[in-house]
């Protein structure tokens, strides 16, 4: 199975460094969440472990090659990112836009199977957009549209999931569901996943290993059961953090 | 024209009739379709680069290095036969700067490139209006008649139709990657696609075929921006059915607006830019209305 490995990456923006010297593996069965305060540079590392800029130094493999030197199409079979922002400017179906996912699997003049519509159109149900599949994609709510990157992301079925904040503009439920997606894609399937997140709950829900950037290039990574209590999120996000025991383990409310 | 005439016409090549279907209306006809079926196929392309639903063939400064070259000839006398290719010329070099100059060595920059050719056409706008100021009245309105897109002189040289079919074929070809590209450019390149030379190559087909159609019947407006459209409209955005349903009704539709073009005011002959606009227009903003009734 495809792991994504960090050795000792130092990724920057702007002049200001987001990690230095990180050294991380995602391996098949993990699901890593991403934490930090806002702006701290969650995107541009999830950007650069995906291939898409490179860092200042370091390497990231993909299978044990380096990422810069793999064609795109062959990191896409590998490796799907769910962007932070979903804008769609030209119409196209939604069905249309799920089928996207197959893109990187099919040849030059080769068109989407009989198997890649099931595909498709099984991803939509699965985000609740079952009925949408002839609608046009620039009519969507924000809701919508997110859930709809998630379903082609699906589609694309890559060995590694890189998430940039999936739940941002979901209610409650879809969250849940969207959650509950990636933890089943790593522990039956055996997938790999790093998602960026600004609900700790969730991240405790889910995550079996957190990783932290704090700012200016310090980073903390390991299994969410050493990392995700009340002193680590408190220098964190620099305000107090209170715990709440609950019957399905340890949550985090912001203290006064 | 009767049918039994036109028939006979079309038979006997040596008659006169015969001889001014073969020798003027019909490579007319067929030189307005390959001239609207580029604009409209360039217009798809346009549109997926630049990400714009608004950008048009012209927008980059394509057809303004074209008409400068052109009037520039016109102004010296340069024989009518050689228009067409100082046309191209003028074309090409307008490609030429806008591509060094937006190129860089950094990431691709589509407003980079939209800037740099939208500056580049309001600089060759400028140059074409000093021409024009400065003409001799006599030749102005064979100028202006260029500059609105006339097909009354219009040659079909064979490596046209040559850069229309190999064209046509690249960009059946890219057609899935356009589909993607669409989506914008990370979205591109996370699905497969390496998109800085698939969009250098999206840029140079579309102004290898502005360049063709403008150097055979100057800058004819509205096909390349209101076809494609319309074809959304009618066949989706899917770039595999939409670009051969863009092609083929982009030809046609300059047919049919060349026809009306010389026929309204007959013998008086109207520059077919003209009527690709009356024409489009209408009809666009009609389809557009039905489009928002059924809620698309």
């Amino acid at each position: 199975m495809s792991s994504l490995i960090c050795q000792s990456l130092d990724v920057s923006i702007a002049g200001k460094t987001i990690c230095s010297k990180l050294n991380l593996e995602l391996v098949p069965g993990q699901f890593w969440g991403l934490l930090g305060s806002n702006g701290i540079g969650k995107t541009t590392l999830l950007k650069c472990m995906a291939g898409l800029t490179a860092p200042d130094a370091g390497t990231v493999l993909l299978e044990n090659q380096p990422i810069d030197k793999l064609p795109r199409r062959v990191i896409a079979r590998l490796l799907g990112m769910l962007q932070q922002h979903t804008v769609y400017v030209f119409d196209a179906s939604v069905l249309e836009t799920a089928l996207t996912g197959r893109h990187p699997h099919l040849g030059y003049w080769e068109r989407e199977s009989a198997d890649d519509q099931q595909k498709a159109l099984a991803a939509i149900r699965a985000v609740d957009l079952e009925g949408f599949e002839a609608r046009s994609v620039t009519g969507l709510s924000g809701g919508e549209a997110r859930r709809l990157a998630f379903a082609a992301l699906m589609v694309q079925e890559p060995a590694i999931f890189l998430l940039d904040e999936p739940t941002n503009h979901l209610d409650m439920k879809h969250q849940i569901r969207i959650m509950n997606r990636v933890e089943k894609q790593v522990n039956e399937h055996q997938r790999a996943a790093l998602t960026a997140l600004h609900d700790v709950n969730l991240a405790a829900r889910y995550c079996s290993h957190i990783l932290m950037l704090f700012g200016d290039g310090e980073w903390r990574a390991g299994p969410a059961t050493e990392l995700l209590n009340q002193r680590m999120l408190e220098k964190l996000y620099q305000c107090p953090v209170e715990s709440v025991r609950t019957s399905t383990g340890t949550r985090f409310l912001p203290g006064g | 024209m009767e049918w039994s005439e036109w028939l006979s016409a079309i038979q006997n090549s040596a008659s006169r009739q015969g001889e001014l279907v073969w020798r003027l209306r019909l490579p007319r006809a067929i030189a307005a379709w390959a001239v609207g079926a580029m604009l409209a196929m360039s217009g798809c392309l346009m549109q997926v680069l630049l990400r714009n639903p608004l950008a048009d063939p012209y927008v980059l400064g394509v057809s303004g290095g074209a008409a400068f070259a052109t009037l520039l000839g016109m102004v010296f006398g340069i024989a009518v036969a050689f228009l067409p290719w100082l046309a191209l010329l003028g074309a090409l070099v307008s490609v030429l700067i806008v591509f060094g100059l937006a190129r860089g060595t950094g990431p691709w920059s589509g407003t980079r490139l939209l800037l740099t050719g939208v500056v580049t056409a309001s600089g060759w706008a400028a140059m074409i209006s000093l021409i024009l100021s400065l003409s001799p009245d006599s030749s102005l309105r064979g100028m202006l008649f260029w500059l609105m897109g006339d097909l009354s002189y219009a040659t079909l040289p064979l490596w046209s139709l040559v850069v229309l079919a190999g064209c046509f074929v690249l960009t059946l070809g890219l057609a899935r990657s356009l589909n993607v590209l669409a989506m914008g450019e990370t979205t591109a390149r996370l699905l497969g696609e390496p998109t800085r030379h698939l969009l250098w190559l999206v840029y140079l087909l579309a102004s290898v075929l502005t360049a063709t159609a403008v150097s055979i019947a100057g800058s004819i407006g509205f096909v390349g921006l209101i076809v494609p459209h319309l074809m959304r409209l009618l066949v989706g955005s899917d770039h595999r059915i939409l670009i051969p349903a863009a092609t083929l009704f982009g030809g046609f539709f300059l047919v049919v607006s060349d026809t009306l073009a010389r026929t309204v005011l007959s013998p008086q002959q109207l520059p077919v830019g003209v009527i690709t606009a009356l024409l489009g227009v209408p009809l666009f903003l009609l389809l557009l209305n039905r489009a928002k009734l059924k809620g698309v």
